[in-house]
């Protein structure tokens, strides 16, 4: 009978003092996030395409008797956003010289900061000044600022968790790459509402 | 050369090896003992239910869509024999719209996509020389997400609420106005579960493919399975949010909560349905039958005994094919009001798809041409292939003719076509496969007599059944109709059809009746009983846990062939816990040792919280709500497992190499 030891097998190198932990594109965990990261987004832009393709169905955008949407609540929350970039970039630097009391430090900022982000995000919904239900025009924005809204919550959630195993747990220093992954996300999260907040919030009042 | 220093060990051309250090027996089964024990299943219930062993995942996705195509095909001879004489009452219109509704879906999304994905979850790991796939638990969700749609479509279709509009769900037929009742939103939930179980296979073989190949098998070396495998997994990638977003985010959405993407009252737009999907559904045709080209390749330089003739072409034509397979989406629209210009373009794009795919076919002809081909049933498998997917292939160059379609359309002749192209295309190059990694999954030869009994049955039985249906197109036989009036003339080919899926019937059974025995008691293979060339043969049949004892250095494109003497590896990783070795996307390099997760219960928690979210939602809209909660909870707990300390890790920072806990 042939088991896995009888098949010949000769050496020509040995990896054993290869690192355990890398950061970056080196790791598996970065490339699966890229792959995830083409889904959510190309799922968003799917959802653009169909923004647009109704679009052809109205003469005026947004229709007659809709309000254009309102633009306080949402710039607020870009700006959160935009800002809580920095906090995530800093835990993520802290993260790559292996520094335990700095990621502690800067995944909480990052986590406080991100509380207001899913409120103001329900907000945000009402802020379009139509319901999902009135129009098509309605649904289009509703749906492309909710599905935005519902990975953005999960990964808020995300960054909560790490935020709190690493105060209240002992971590193995291989989580710090995923440390660096989960601001990579954020960032994605963060640059991917840009264009969303431009076209579905500023748009109606400029075309 | 030494893999010592980090990042550049293996070089590809200039390379100077060390001289080769035999590893003894002793050595060998010591190390196969403690891997054993590092990689083993725990046993029982619980091991059964907790597995991240992407062989076993693998087996149970291939079982399961094994499954699915009896049911499908059962459906199918349903739809046969109702059609099998004039004005036949063996199924209402009721029954028959959820009997080819149902046929459609599973075949579709629960038996082709699945099945092919599940031999590359099964394959890619093994022929790139890894212990096992990228993300197991990833994985291992994936498999449980696809069972959760499985058995949710089948309850539903013995309660009576089995979908109904067709597996394309057109709208406005399946909004809420004229399919009101659950049955429409049973299809779009089954959809969207098979999307994300889809998804979750593609990262894991995109990843798996780019980042663990064993060191040496660089980009051009990477097996043309695994090529294939690769761009499917791209094709999905961007194909599958597509009809994601069509069937939940929008035709659930309709339904469930009044939104108006397909109400042209409020704006809507029926036909955006059309875009969205077949920008999902032309792709899928390629992803189904893309890893059946992709099984070929092996099959044939296998029994012709010969290096396959174009690699590069072949390499190429995948990738165009991939790209090309974007751009076609409207000509399932030319009955709709699309610009003339509109037409013209996908006309030509989908002529100009017939060109890869014709390199491909040119390239099998060259090698089997020089080589010396043994017909075994694999091999015949290849042949019905190639004659019965030119067929499909040239029906569909008629068919991207804009005037020529317009005749045929949701006519009986697209039927055919598409039944040529993908059981041509797919199933026999599958059916192919199982005779050729038969042995390998189950260490057991299937029996060859049994299987020319198969082969002949299925290739005649395919072309009895589907021929006559391009008459019956082309004689006006609309396609989705219950019945037929006498006067129409069409029931002696109807009959010759119905007769034709008998016999591929009984082909299947025999395929079955095989498969049963020789797994029972089939001759004994051994680790490579075809003499073949790639990396699954480096290792016993079937696989052990951990695939390999140690990770195999590649040395060429046709690894086993390459080579004499005793298999050349790389040795370092340890046995105690689960290491595997990730290499760079390019050159396949030695970059870093990582440590993939044990057993886990989570996915399949995950699954179920999803489950209860999306079957769910089909009642109340505050479902989503729950299950968002419910997966909130999972993710914390996945996260915790995935935080446990073990031993102190070797870190590369920017500048250093440093060891910490």
């Amino acid at each position: 009978m042939t088991t896995p030891a009888t098949i010949e097998q000769q050496s020509l190198g040995d990896v054993s003092d290869l690192p355990t932990v890398t950061f970056g594109h080196r790791t598996l965990m970065w490339w699966g996030t890229v792959g995830f990261m083409v889904i959510e987004g190309w799922t968003l832009a799917i959802l653009l395409a169909g923004y647009f393709y109704v679009r052809q169905n109205f003469i005026g955008w947004p229709p007659l008797r809709v309000d254009v949407p309102s633009m306080r609540i949402p710039t607020i929350n870009l700006l959160i956003l935009l800002g809580s970039m920095v906090p995530a970039f800093l835990a993520a630097q802290a993260a790559r010289r292996l520094d335990t009391p700095g990621v502690r430090i800067w995944l909480l900022i990052t986590s406080l900061v991100s509380v207001p982000i899913p409120i103001l995000r329900w907000y945000e919904l009402w802020a379009l000044n139509v319901r999902w239900d009135t129009n098509a025009y309605g649904t289009a924005a509703w749906l492309l600022v909710g599905t935005h809204a519902t990975l953005l919550l999960l990964d808020v959630f995300d960054t909560f968790g790490l935020t709190l195993f690493y105060w209240f747990k002992k971590m193995p220093v291989r989580v710090m790459s995923d440390v660096v992954d989960n601001s990579f996300y954020w960032y994605f999260m963060v640059l991917s509402w840009i264009p969303l907040y431009l076209i579905v919030y500023l748009g109606p009042r400029l075309f | 050369m030494r893999a010592r220093s980090g990042r550049s060990s293996i070089e590809q051309e200039d390379v100077t090896l060390p001289p080769p250090e035999p590893i003894d027996r002793e050595q060998l089964e010591m190390n196969a003992r403690q891997l054993d024990v590092t990689w083993r299943d725990p046993g029982g219930l619980w091991g059964w239910l907790t597995t991240v062993d992407h062989k076993s995942i693998a087996k149970r996705y291939i079982i399961t869509a094994l499954l699915m195509f009896i049911a499908g095909g059962i459906e199918a001879a349903m739809m046969r024999m109702q059609l099998a004489v004039p004005e036949n009452s063996l199924l209402g219109p009721d029954r028959y719209n959820q009997v080819f509704t149902t046929h459609g879906t599973t075949m579709m999304f629960l038996f082709a996509v699945p099945i092919m994905n599940a031999m590359g979850l099964y394959f890619v790991p093994l022929m790139v020389g890894a212990r096992t796939i990228a993300f197991p638990r990833l994985n291992a969700f994936g498999y449980y997400a696809y069972l959760v749609g499985v058995v949710f479509l089948y309850v539903s279709l013995f309660l009576n609420t089995g979908p109904d509009a067709g597996w394309t769900a057109y709208l406005p037929l399946a909004g809420p106005q004229f399919s009101p009742g659950h049955r429409v939103d049973v299809w779009a939930q089954v959809v969207t579960f098979t999307e994300i179980a889809a998804l979750a296979a593609a990262v894991n073989i995109i990843v798996t493919t780019l980042k663990m190949r064993a060191p040496g098998m660089s980009l051009n070396r990477i097996p043309l399975f695994v090529w294939a495998q690769l761009v499917v997994s791209f094709m999905i990638v961007f194909a599958m949010p597509a009809v994601a977003t069509a069937s939940t985010l929008m035709l659930a959405a309709d339904r469930a909560v009044s939104t108006h993407w397909f109400n042209p009252a409020e704006g809507g737009d029926a036909l955006l349905w059309q875009h969205v999907f077949w920008f999902f559904g032309h792709p899928e045709v390629y992803i189904i039958f893309l890893p059946g080209l992709g099984m070929v390749t092996p099959i044939v330089e296998t029994f012709c005994r010969r290096r396959v003739f174009g690699y590069d072409a072949l390499v190429l034509a995948n990738i165009t094919t991939g790209f090309f397979s974007f751009g076609l989406w409207v000509h399932h629209m030319f009955a709709t009001p699309i610009p003339e210009l509109g037409q013209s373009l996908f006309t030509a794009a989908s002529m100009l798809i017939a060109i890869p795919t014709g390199i491909q076919i040119f390239c099998w002809i060259a090698t089997m041409w020089s080589g010396r081909p043994r017909l075994t049933t694999a091999m015949l498998f290849v042949l019905g292939f190639l004659f019965t997917f030119v067929i499909g292939g040239l029906t569909g160059v008629m068919l991207a003719s804009v005037t020529f379609d317009k005749q045929a359309h949701d006519t009986f002749f697209v039927v055919s076509h598409l039944h040529y192209v993908l059981i041509g295309g797919a199933v026999m190059p599958l059916l192919g496969a199982f005779y050729f990694w038969f042995p390998k999954v189950t260490g057991r030869m299937l029996n060859e007599t049994l299987g020319k009994w198969n082969f002949w049955l299925f290739v005649i039985g395919v072309n009895v059944a589907f021929f006559p249906m391009h008459i019956l197109g082309l004689n006006g036989m609309p396609r989705r109709i219950y019945s037929y009036l006498a006067e129409s003339g069409w029931g002696p080919l109807n009959l010759l059809a119905t007769a034709g899926a008998v016999v591929v019937v009984a082909s299947v059974a025999i395929f079955l009746v095989n498969a049963a025995l020789s797994w029972r008691s089939g001759a004994v293979a051994g680790p490579n009983p075809w003499a073949s060339s790639g990396l699954e043969w480096a290792t016993t049949s079937p696989a052990p846990s951990y695939n390999f004892v140690h990770t195999p250095l590649v040395l060429g494109r046709h690894p086993l062939w390459d080579s004499v003497g005793p298999l050349p590896v790389i040795t370092g990783l340890r046995h105690d816990r689960r290491e595997v070795l990730v290499t760079t996307a390019f050159d396949a390099r030695p970059d870093h040792r990582h440590i993939e997760p044990e057993a886990s219960i989570w996915p399949f928690v995950m699954s179920l919280a999803m489950g209860v979210t999306w079957i769910g939602s089909i009642f109340t809209p505050w479902a989503v709500l729950i299950g968002l909660g419910m997966t909130l909870l999972v993710i914390l707990g996945w996260g915790w497992e995935s935080s446990r300390v073990k031993d102190a890790e070797l870190v590369e920072t920017e500048d250093r190499l440093v060891e910490a806990v």
